[in-house]
């Protein structure tokens, strides 16, 4: 019992020496100056400043005063944009050689997993991904399951997990159509059929509903007899009773419109808080989407396997949906790990193509990305009081010749090209 | 009101197009980006007989040729993709390019495993990559066994198959490393080593089958009646990478299964080696510079070294002499993103007439077709595409598409227009 209690202390104490250690305070002030500041939140500051101390954003402006002798970085062509965030991947679960370490496929519901168990923050991925610029994502399990289990926001950076999380759970994924179906229908079990699928998510909530109601008779029963008998635990029901209570953001993914429309059935049925993601036919029943107010994370058409069910993807997809007032983010889709998370401007440079305004563009990988995952406060645009998360690019970023020169996350740097051999 | 009169003009141009077909069209005032013969600023092509029989600034245009104004517009080749299984269905799934029944499949050939539109996943696939400028792959079975099959190169036009064929077989696809389909029920190949071993099996098989129909050659000579040996689809097929008649293209990432592929090329003397993917393939770009191996980059684009420095593979390839081309490995990028895929190599700082050869000249090379196709020279066919800008730019559209003389897509929206 002494020795548990001593192991905790130590536990503690490293705790306490490792955090100052990663969040360092050196009380110094850093400056950038770009061509362009794209702040995303308000606008876009030619010939602006961004001042950063303690990993945080301390002021942006034109007007920022540079003391003789601070620590400056002066990009004379420079774009400097917020870290650019991948809303919804697994990659750093797994790599393509490898078994798949993000979908749990001995049951359709394991909504009681944990992604954060799955990430390995050595995967050489996240590195080259953190390179171009791609600082935080929502890490999530596959879309085998029809309740794959908790996504959770992580930062690239760091050699643990907790050190990378940001925000876990972040909610809790669905997957519709094929994915389940393809997993269980081979095996003749529960779901083959897309009915089943469904099945299985209303009788989850339902389960999930019965539980609460349990939990709700046993706090009224211990008010009385203090000797009460909670019910037993249940760790599925109790994570499907937070999504029910709107603590946590279902994100669903289904591709074609039938899915998309079950989805909304659901979403009517139990009132829950979500995010639609993939919906390649979503621009089919936009103003469904749209007068529910559920935003979507879509993929670009293009780059990334196409499949049976995203046969009818469409380059105005993005365009369309935010026509329709809805809040649109942009994924790149790099299932196979094949590099595609690296372009992912030039993908919602793609949807630019098909018709989506350029500021939307930029805004579907950074400020919108970060509302729809509830790490708004933290990330998403350069605005006084956020994380210091910055990467800057050589020109336009949505221009497929420009590349990232730097990428900062929580004010340290993680990428620095040679500026000089670059010519510029 | 624009926007009416804009369709209205659209429309007559499409119907104004759809009604040529053999007569003689002349593009006109175009950037030709030609590959072969640099770059021609307001160029003019006259394309006849599905072939390309005039190029160049000042040249006479015929009297009753339909005449179509490009200007401001970049024309390149028809875009060719070295290696492709468009149309063979979903990537991890039921696919119709992996014979996953026995890893030595050299009999199998992929022209009977495509349908001429493309199927699920992606329905209208051909069209679709028409539309995009591709105008010829080179699809290939899958590498889920060491043995694969025959490829072929198609063009994106056509009724049937037999319509598309450029080239068939224009190569033996071939698969180093794991085989995961039978090391996980205890069949041979578990190893890279049994991998090896099959194909060496495979070519001492069709060495002994040629024995056979030598001998009996000579047996027939003597005794009429002597009974030929029974055929062997297998052996026959090898037979034709055995007497250098055939090229080998072998799937290949990491740098052991790269030089186990170059081993076995140069133990039994293949007419010609292509790699795919080669990732690892910077490692050793002087021995394959060396040996004319060429490499096949794609669908990753970009590698990383053992110290995490980036390395633009197509670039670096290059610069060691080797010889490269650029894929898409549809649809684990989709087909229509082959100038995409180009697209990085630049942006990583490739030289993009250099990156433009590899989705173009290099691959026609690649299968004996630089004759016909790969670049906008006189007397080759008449594979082009009009772009409205840059051909590696996200932003920029493809405005029509020919394949052997035929307007096979046209953008509706376009900004291409009818003179005459």
């Amino acid at each position: 019992m002494r020795f548990k209690r001593k192991s905790i202390y130590i536990l503690l104490l490293v705790l306490l020496l490792s955090l100052p250690a990663y969040y360092q305070s050196t009380g110094e002030s850093f400056y950038i100056k770009g061509k362009y500041i794209v702040t995303v939140s308000h606008g876009v500051l030619t010939e602006g400043i961004v001042k950063i101390e303690d990993g945080k954003i301390l002021e942006v402006g034109q007007n920022i005063e540079v003391p003789e002798g601070a620590r400056l970085l002066h990009v004379p062509n420079g774009w400097v944009l917020p870290g650019l965030i991948e809303a919804h991947t697994t990659l750093g679960t797994g790599d393509r050689s490898r078994q798949s370490e993000s979908d749990e496929t001995s049951s359709p519901n394991t909504a009681h997993m944990q992604i954060l168990d799955a990430i390995n923050p050595f995967n050489k991925n996240i590195k080259y991904a953190a390179q171009a610029g791609i600082t935080s994502v929502m890490i999530t399990p596959g879309r085998s399951n029809v309740i794959g289990g908790q996504t959770a926001v992580v930062k690239f950076r760091g050699k643990t997990v907790r050190e990378m999380a940001v925000h876990s759970p972040a909610g809790v994924k669905f997957s519709l159509g094929e994915g389940p179906k393809m997993t269980y229908g081979r095996k003749g079990r529960l779901p083959t059929t897309r009915m089943g699928s469904a099945y299985v998510i209303r009788n989850a909530f339902i389960q999930a509903q019965e539980y609460s109601q349990k939990l709700k008779v046993f706090q009224e029963k211990k008010k009385k007899d203090t000797s009460a008998v909670p019910p037993p635990r249940n760790m599925n029901l109790e994570i499907l009773g937070n999504v029910l209570r709107g603590e946590l953001t279902a994100f669903i993914e289904c591709y074609r419109v039938d899915d998309i429309m079950t989805a909304l059935r659901i979403i009517d049925e139990f009132k829950f808080k979500a995010v639609l993601v993939g919906c390649a036919e979503a621009y089919k029943v936009a103003e469904e989407i749209a007068k529910r107010k559920i935003p979507v994370i879509v993929s670009p058409i293009g780059v990334g396997p196409r499949r049976i069910e995203t046969q009818n993807a469409s380059q105005e997809n993005a365009g369309l949906l935010a026509k329709n007032g809805i809040k649109v983010v942009i994924k790149s889709d790099d299932a196979l790990g094949i590099g595609t998370i690296r372009e992912l401007p030039l993908l919602a440079s793609l949807s630019v193509r098909g018709g989506l305004d350029r500021e939307l563009a930029i805004r579907a990988i950074t400020l919108s990305a970060a509302e729809v995952l509830g790490v708004d406060d933290r990330i998403g645009s350069l605005e006084k009081g956020k994380d210091a998360d910055l990467v800057i690019f050589d020109g336009d970023p949505f221009h497929y010749k420009s590349r990232v020169i730097y990428v900062l996350i929580d004010g340290q740097t993680i990428f620095s090209q040679d500026l000089k051999s670059e010519g510029n | 009101m624009r926007k009416i009169l804009l369709s209205l003009m659209c429309f007559s141009f499409c119907v104004g197009l759809s009604a040529v077909e053999e007569n003689t069209i002349v593009l006109k005032g175009a950037t030709l980006l030609t590959v072969t013969q640099g770059t021609l600023e307001n160029g003019t092509v006259i394309i006849s007989g599905g072939k390309i029989v005039g190029v160049g600034r000042d040249i006479k245009i015929p009297d009753k040729a339909q005449i179509i104004d490009v200007s401001g517009m970049i024309i390149t080749p028809g875009l060719v993709d070295s290696h492709s299984h468009l149309g063979l269905g979903p990537s991890g799934g039921v696919t119709e390019d992996n014979e996953g029944s026995d890893p030595n499949t050299p009999q199998l050939r992929i022209i009977d495993s495509i349908h001429p539109e493309g199927v699920a996943p992606h329905q209208y696939s051909f069209k679709d990559s028409v539309a995009q400028g591709v105008t010829t792959v080179i699809a290939r079975p899958g590498s889920g066994n060491v043995i694969g099959g025959q490829s072929a190169a198609l063009k994106l036009t056509g009724r049937t198959v037999d319509d598309m064929v450029l080239v068939f077989p224009c190569d033996m696809k071939m698969a180093m490393g794991r085989k995961g389909n039978y090391s996980a029920q205890g069949r041979l190949p578990v190893t890279k080593m049994g991998t090896a071993y099959i194909v060496r099996k495979a070519m001492i098989d069709a060495m002994e089958y040629k024995k056979s129909l030598d001998r009996y050659e000579i047996e027939k000579k003597k005794n009429p009646q002597t009974p030929p040996p029974k055929r062997n689809l297998k052996d026959e097929a090898m037979l034709q990478v055995l007497d250098r008649k055939l090229p080998v293209h072998i799937h290949a990432s990491p740098v052991d299964d790269i030089m186990t592929a170059v081993r076995l090329a140069d133990e039994f003397k293949f007419l010609k080696l292509s790699l795919a993917h080669a990732e690892e393939s910077y490692k050793v770009a002087d021995e394959l510079a060396e040996r004319g191996v060429v490499v096949v980059v794609g669908p990753m684009m970009i590698a990383f070294d053992d110290n995490g420095n980036l390395i633009n593979l197509a670039d670096f390839l290059v610069k060691k002499g080797v010889e490269v081309n650029i894929m898409t490995d549809a649809d684990v990028v989709q087909q229509e993103f082959l100038r995409f895929q180009a697209a990085i190599a630049v942006k990583y700082g490739m030289d993009p007439l250099e990156a433009l050869k590899a989705v173009t000249l290099n691959p026609a090379k690649l299968v004996g077709m630089s004759d016909r196709i790969g670049s906008i020279e006189e007397g080759k066919d008449a594979d082009l595409v009009v772009f409205n800008g840059d051909p590696f730019d996200t932003q920029t559209e493809v405005q029509m598409t020919l394949i052997d003389g035929k307007i096979v897509y046209v953008n509706d929206e376009g900004e291409v227009k009818e003179m005459r």
